[in-house]
């Protein structure tokens, strides 16, 4: 019995993703670190709930970073990207889904060297049992909802963000100081 | 006995691990940069030569983490009572600084989580790495009109 509870045991700990979740995925390649296709079952999760037990009713109402809670082996999985090729995370796509039952569809990446565990680029989301997959890409509809008069000009989300944009003004694009980044570009641009 | 020992050590890996208070130094990092490579090597997804695309992906929602000396990367949750880490201000107000954290350390299946209750110093932003790499990714300043 001993060794039957230590067995489960080490395999509880094993890091996520020691299995192969890629049967049936129609995930893009973007050719990244120890990149697998991972199609799988999972409950969204909020992190913090899950972790600490901090449970507001509404899932952080979208403030928060979200979870996947693997079916098929109970390991908690951080999406940390969704579809979209313009520096945006999971959370937002996933939120709708918080507390439910989904299917995703996407990329596990992480190399061994740096990371015991990899992490997940989730693509394509459907709830259990649904049949039409949604595209995981609603950053950037949210993000134009928010700033409407940006959102109506020319150019990526990040080259217009107001928040971003406050933050390089104030401090430049290397985060040293206006003077700091005065004599980088002008080396930089030669 | 020997079976309660068993269900009793199921039970305890089964369940939220309990939390560890830790006191933490390290940089701000854009975890997806970092773990993808898509930005190249890690060394060149931190400090200064990334620190616009920190920025990018702080307000994108994508997950800051504390990249500590011993290159352990804490996935950061919550600071103090803001638990805006998809995206919130804090986050940006961060981005590329070397922050001294104290707060509850929980790991999962492999994975380093903080809840930050206190910033304890920063010492901005300070791993000078445009000296080595320039800017990364190399577009994200964009070159002055003539």
């Amino acid at each position: 019995m001993r060794m039957i509870a230590g067995l489960f045991a080490a395999a509880l700990a094993l890091p996520a993703a020691a299995q192969d979740f890629s049967a049936g995925s129609e995930a893009k390649e973007w050719g990244l670190l120890g990149e697998e296709k991972a199609r799988f079952e999972a409950k969204v999760v909020d992190l913090l709930c899950e972790l600490a037990g901090d449970c507001p009713a509404d899932c952080g109402a979208g403030r928060r970073q979200l979870g996947l809670l693997r079916a098929a082996d109970g390991a908690l999985i951080v999406p940390m990207k969704n579809g979209q090729p313009l520096f945006t995370g999971a959370a937002t796509d996933l939120f709708p889904y918080c507390g439910k039952d989904v299917e995703v569809d996407g990329v596990l990446v992480g190399d061994e060297e740096q990371t015991p565990a990899k992490f997940y680029m989730v693509q394509m989301v459907r709830e259990v049992g649904a049949a039409d997959w949604a595209r995981a890409n609603l950053w950037t509809k949210d993000w134009a909802a928010r700033n409407p008069g940006p959102a109506a000009e020319e150019g990526p989300w990040f080259r217009k963000d107001p928040r971003v944009n406050a933050k390089i003004a104030e401090s430049g694009w290397l985060g040293l100081g206006l003077e700091a980044d005065e004599a980088f570009l002008k080396e930089y641009f030669q | 006995m020997r079976y309660l020992t068993g269900l009793a050590a199921f039970a305890a890996l089964a369940s939220p691990a309990a939390a560890e208070r830790i006191t933490v130094t390290g940089e701000a990092i854009d975890t997806w940069c970092y773990f993808s490579g898509v930005m190249g090597g890690a060394d060149a997804v931190q400090g200064t030569a990334h620190h616009t695309c920190a920025l990018w992906c702080a307000a994108g929602g994508i997950p800051v983490g504390l990249l500590a000396e011993d290159g352990t990367v804490y996935m950061v949750l919550k600071i103090a009572a803001d638990d805006a880490a998809n995206g919130g201000d804090m986050l940006l107000r961060i981005a590329s600084h070397v922050i001294t954290a104290t707060g509850e350390h929980h790991v999962r299946d492999g994975i380093n989580y903080l809840i930050v209750n206190d910033v304890v110093a920063d010492a901005g932003i300070v791993n000078l790495t445009h000296e080595d790499y320039g800017v990364v990714p190399d577009f994200a300043i964009p070159e002055p009109k003539e």
